[in-house]
């Protein structure tokens, strides 16, 4: 039971965190079909950036002024380095992202060297929220749910409530007839670009305060930012929230059971051959649980490829 | 600059006669000096470093200065055998290596190959720090030394140390990385349970250096109930496993192999405090002449891998002494037999090597955490207190069946 | 013709030279031409079927392991000749590569690179786990034995190994887009539903292709499992599949040849500069995204719209404003080198320790073997001065390349002029 709960609180938070990265990739994908590779990039520029300025003057300004200069930075890669080669098709642009995710990793360690960065966040922030079976439950985990959870809410009361969201949503369905209709479809993308950028950017900032920060985080979440954007459909926002949750619910319980197809197999009697077998038999659930979000992904694009809730098209 | 250079002799085909002159001692390091896991790599060529220094500063080897030359093995076993290759094709005679168990695999495969394919031209392997038992084990071979601990050594100190000062408790947990390092030591804790009087109560692996959140992992610490938690984890895994549990507020005891990594105790802050750590020295064990002749060197006390390096290359020094080749060709055979004979006595304790694995026989140092160290670390001010040295003879376990070696005649 | 004599040239050069050669370059050639075989395999997906795969390490590694536990057979003992290892490299990258091709090629575009992207993680998460097959976290490891009386012990034994089948496999991969089926799988590329209609089976097509290229794909990680006598799960990792999509989009993904190019030239120069900079990776994204943004089609795309233009272009006209742009070119790229070199001393740890030494002040440093002074104008107005400089030679650079080619394309073309000449004389 306790198990149960704190895991739960767990993968919870930790969908959210995930949450946040992947919206604005999923955004971007939604609206422009570029399956942005340097996006986990933004998230880790975004951490940097909160670590740099909370060092040198506080952490709240890094929290602030951080989603608005990664912002600022998608914006200049989308202005001057996609719209480029927008015309050479959608590989190229992926081709693009992916050199500059190359090049933003690279500019991390020559900058701030190869280890982590002591990043962290500040005292007033560092207390336990409450107590659950004895354990403490930390403040600043729920923090970052809160965050992703505005977050979440005020990206859809934009998109679903207000003109802008309109605008961006018919850019999105029809952009030939928006842009006939006398709506700036570049500044569009532009502009949402660079709020999904932002957005990684505060999740950088909000989440990189907790997490480790260091020049991998990118590789490290930019994989699984992928499956779960996939697993949600790509472009849509609920679903990557709901494949969020899952994935982290998911890798928060994986870590507890130690099940293994020899003993899955042991239950119809097959449990002594599976274990003389051994290799992918013998291997539990715990120790494999990195492979099985790639797994899902690979189902998801096989079977559903529009994903959970993806509009087929 | 070299292999540019190399290129441009071998494009206008100038075939440079070498003068006649004594063949200088080559020491190579193959280490990650570029890519993700550099900082150790440097720590590594730093105190090698650090170590020719003092022996050129007393003569060099066989009439010539002894020569390092870094190669950089960009992190992977891949760049390491390229690299070890271009080792060769410099004439390297010994190589050094410490970070990675997979690099330190492929490398110790390459010298025992060349060594069979170029009888009288042998190559020696000098490992300062890759810890998997199979390198002394099915991979042992004459020419690899291993001049660091191992896992059993280091959790037979580590319970004796904890236990003996009334911190280790009955109840054990294990929390290790899912590769030969953590399953090596997962062994070692399970091995130690009856002599160390406890019980464990959970074992458990986990992906490497890959898993941003502890905190279901720490919730089944708690579930366990353990007085300590083992683990050989390093690095992020290490920091983050630590971060978690003290945010849980978990009333548990750490004992530790890499705590003393550069980063890992500004990065804990506070909550490292009390944990343990089994290795091979912290400065608070050894005399200060030792620690400050370090630091005047290379602007840092020993720390982490450097003080088992400097061990490695002083044990080395003592072997060049015995040999002499009298300015002629360098028999590497000859200087590895002269340093299975050397009795290096370092700051903490003499250290051997066993002839049967070339695993060096050697103390342990236990230590723990404090506020206002002798020796503050990573600019804070906290550091590491010696709660015990175990010696070598206490620390070893018995040659591993495995390891079957052929000697040259 | 004179690309023959060309190929011929080559071939000559790589059988004949590399004795002469030191033992560590005879090394960074072996790599050269397993690095060109896999980005020639590579590019038979995306350059002829436009199938852009994120995963191809997974193809790679799986030769390696195949060719590493039948070398592992062949040390205990059983008689399979040495120089033919690779086959098993090719026989397991064809069947793993039609397996994956099977479910990758189901969908297309970005799925799809999702897709290959997904399986390779799964081989690189999957493989440390799998004690028995892939040797768990150290990997498998093995020795070269002899076969009739080749030692198959030094490096240029290898090389000379290395060469041959690289070479072959080239000219089948070459002879392949010479088929009527090569034919059909570039159709595939440019107009996917007119070969349906034609009646073809695409997802057949696209699975073959998959499996072909996945086949030279392991007969590389053959070689390079030969060649290192060891495989472990790295092999797996994405930054093998991120390399070889650098070396395919440099060089020029479009042309046969330009994959190979770009191998040859990123793994050479890795090599040769490696001991120089700590940056190389950086230098690499770099290239890799000027390249994207100014000359998409890569080194070899640029090479062939000279070699098609050959007839009309006038050098004594181009020379000087190529001249110009290259000059341009090396002043940014001067610019950029000093920079990144910089700022990798001024933030790395040795010289945080000199600060500290220095009571906090910034004391000078050591780059391009003189000393700098961090805190003086002149170290920090020389890159930006050679940075405008250079923009600004290379943008008037640019224009007048730009109007002779543009005097290029609309001259017409010698036979034409000779025809109309002809014509005209006729009338």
């Amino acid at each position: 039971m306790e198990f149960i709960i704190i895991s739960t609180l767990n993968g919870v938070i930790y969908g959210l965190l995930l949450f946040m990265v992947s919206a604005g990739l999923t955004l971007i994908f939604g609206m422009m079909g570029i399956l942005n590779f340097a996006h986990a990039s933004f998230y880790m520029l975004g951490a940097y950036v909160g670590y740099t300025l909370a060092a040198l003057v506080d952490f709240w300004v890094g929290l602030i002024v951080a989603p608005l200069l990664v912002g600022a930075v998608g914006i200049l890669v989308e202005r001057y380095m996609l719209r480029r080669v927008h015309a050479f098709g959608h590989a190229h642009e992926l081709l693009l992202t992916f050199g500059l995710a190359l090049i933003f990793e690279e500019l991390i360690k020559l900058f701030f060297g190869d280890f982590p960065v002591n990043y962290r966040m500040p005292d007033e922030l560092q207390f336990a929220a409450f107590t659950v079976f004895g354990t403490d439950y930390p403040f600043y985990r729920l923090f970052i749910g809160a965050v992703a959870v505005i977050m979440f809410v005020a990206l859809f009361v934009l998109l679903a409530r207000t003109r802008i969201g309109i605008v961006v949503r018919a850019a999105e369905r029809l952009p030939r007839m928006a842009e006939s209709l006398g709506h700036n479809i570049p500044l569009v993308f532009m502009g949402v670009f660079g709020v999904g950028a932002a957005l990684a950017g505060l999740a950088g900032a909000v989440a990189g305060a907790y997490f480790p920060t260091n020049p991998n985080m990118a590789l490290e979440l930019g994989v699984i930012v992928f499956v779960v954007v996939v697993v949600g459909g790509l472009g849509s926002l609920k679903g990557s929230l709901v494949a969020s949750l899952m994935i982290g619910l998911f890798s928060s319980f994986s870590i507890g059971l130690d099940w293994s197809l020899a003993s899955l197999l042991g239950l119809v009697g097959l449990g002594d051959w599976a274990e003389s077998v051994g290799g992918l038999f013998t291997m539990t659930l715990s120790s494999v649980s990195g492979t099985i979000p790639f797994l899902l992904m690979l189902v998801i694009l096989l079977v559903r490829p529009a994903g959970l809730m993806g509009d087929r098209n | 600059m070299r292999r540019l250079t190399a290129l441009l002799l071998a494009s206008t085909a100038v075939a440079m006669a070498a003068p006649a002159q004594a063949e200088p001692l080559r020491i190579g390091i193959i280490e990650s000096l570029s890519g993700s896991q550099t900082s150790t790599g440097r720590l590594y060529s730093a105190a090698v470093q650090y170590g020719v220094d003092i022996i050129n500063a007393a003569g060099g080897f066989n009439g010539e200065p002894i020569e390092v030359i870094e190669y950089d093995n960009a992190g992977g076993s891949t760049g390491a055998a390229d690299e070890f290759r271009q080792a060769v094709a410099d004439g390297i005679h010994i190589v050094f290596q410490g970070a990675s168990s997979a690099v330190a695999g492929q490398i110790t495969e390459d010298v025992r190959r060349h060594n069979i394919r170029n009888p009288g031209d042998e190559v020696m392997y000098i490992n300062l720090g890759a810890e998997a038992m199979s390198l002394t084990g099915d991979q042992c071979h004459f020419y690899h030394f291993r001049y660091a601990t191992t896992a059993p050594m280091r959790v037979n100190a580590l319970v004796n140390a904890m236990a003996a000062a009334g911190e280790l408790g009955t109840r054990v947990f294990s929390i290790n990385q899912n590769y030969s390092w953590g399953q090596d030591m997962q062994t070692a804790i399970e091995d130690a349970a009856a002599a160390g009087g406890y019980e464990v109560v959970e074992a458990v692996l986990h992906d490497v250096n890959s898993i941003q959140d502890f905190a279901p992992y720490v919730a089944r610490i708690n579930a366990a109930d353990p007085d300590t938690v083992i683990t050989g984890n390093w690095s992020n895994d290490l920091l983050l496993l630590m971060r978690a549990a003290s945010e849980a507020g978990l009333d548990v005891r750490f004992g530790t192999t890499f705590l003393d990594q550069p980063g890992n105790i500004a990065n804990a802050g506070d909550t490292a405090i009390g944990h343990y750590l089994a290795n091979n020295y912290v400065p608070d064990a050894g005399p200060a002449e030792f620690n400050d002749a370090y630091r005047d060197a290379v602007g840092h006390y020993p720390i982490f891998v450097e003080p088992p390096t400097i061990f490695a290359v002083g044990a080395l020094a003592e072997a060049l002494e015995q040999v002499d080749f009298g300015g002629g060709d360098i028999d590497v055979s000859a200087i590895a037999l002269a340093l299975e004979a050397v009795v290096y006595e370092s700051p903490v304790g003499p250290i051997t090597v066993r002839a049967e694995d070339h695993q060096t026989i050697r103390p342990v140092v236990v230590s723990h955490v404090v506020r206002g160290a002798a020796y503050p670390v990573d600019d804070t001010d906290l550091g590491f207190e010696v709660v015990g040295v175990v010696s070598g003879e206490d620390a070893i376990y018995p040659v591993q069946d495995s390891c079957e070696m052929e000697r040259p005649d | 013709m004179r690309t023959p004599l060309l190929i011929a040239a080559v071939l000559v050069l790589l059988a004949g030279v590399p004795p002469f050669l030191d033992l560590g370059l005879q090394n960074a050639l072996v790599n050269v031409l397993i690095a060109s075989l896999f980005a020639l395999a590579f590019n038979l997906l995306v350059g002829q079927a436009g199938l852009l795969s994120f995963g191809h390490a997974a193809y790679f590694g799986v030769g390696a392991f195949a060719t590493l536990h039948l070398m592992r057979v062949v040390e205990d003992g059983f008689g399979f000749p040495t120089p033919l290892l690779p086959l098993a490299g090719a026989a397991c990258g064809l069947v793993v590569g039609a397996i994956a091709g099977f479910f990758a090629t189901m969908r297309s575009g970005v799925y799809f690179a999702l897709v290959t992207l997904a399986i390779a993680e799964l081989f690189h998460a999957l493989a440390p786990r799998w004690q028995g097959l892939f040797g768990g976290e150290a990997g498998l490891s093995s020795m070269r034995m002899p076969w009739q009386g080749v030692t198959f012990g030094s490096t240029l034994e290898v090389y000379y190994l290395a060469l041959a089948w690289v070479v072959v496999s080239i000219c089948l991969l070459w002879a392949y887009t010479r088929t009527p089926f090569g034919r059909l799988t570039l159709a595939l590329r440019d107009n996917e539903q007119r070969v349906r209609f034609l009646g073809y089976d695409a997802h057949a097509t696209k699975v073959i292709v998959f499996a072909i290229s996945a086949m030279f794909s392991g007969i590389a990680g053959s070689l390079q499992a030969m060649s290192n006598e060891v495989a472990n799960y790295s092999l797996f990792s994405s930054h093998v599949s991120a390399q070889v999509v650098l070396h395919a989009f440099v060089g020029g993904s479009t042309v046969f040849f330009g994959p190979l190019l770009g191998a040859a030239v990123f793994t050479l120069f890795a090599y040769l500069i490696s001991d120089l900079t700590r940056s190389w990776l950086l230098y690499q994204g770099l290239i890799f995204v000027l390249v994207m943004l100014y000359a998409p089609t890569g080194i070899g795309g640029v090479v062939q719209y000279h070699a098609r233009h050959w007839q009309r272009l006038d050098w004594s006209r181009l020379a000087g404003p190529y001249a110009l742009g290259s000059l341009g070119g090396v002043l940014v790229a001067a610019a950029a080198v000093f920079l990144t070199e910089t700022l990798s001393v001024l933030f790395d740890e040795p010289y945080a320790v000199a600060r500290r030494d220095a009571g906090g002040a910034f004391p000078p440093f050591a780059a391009f073997g003189t000393g700098w002074d961090p805190l003086s104008p002149l170290t920090w107005l020389l890159p930006l001065a050679l940075f405008g400089v250079g923009l600004y030679v290379l943008t008037r650079a640019r224009r007048a390349i730009g109007e002779e080619w543009e005097a290029i394309r609309s001259a017409p073309t010698a036979a034409a002029a000779a025809a109309a000449a002809a014509s005209r004389a006729g009338s």
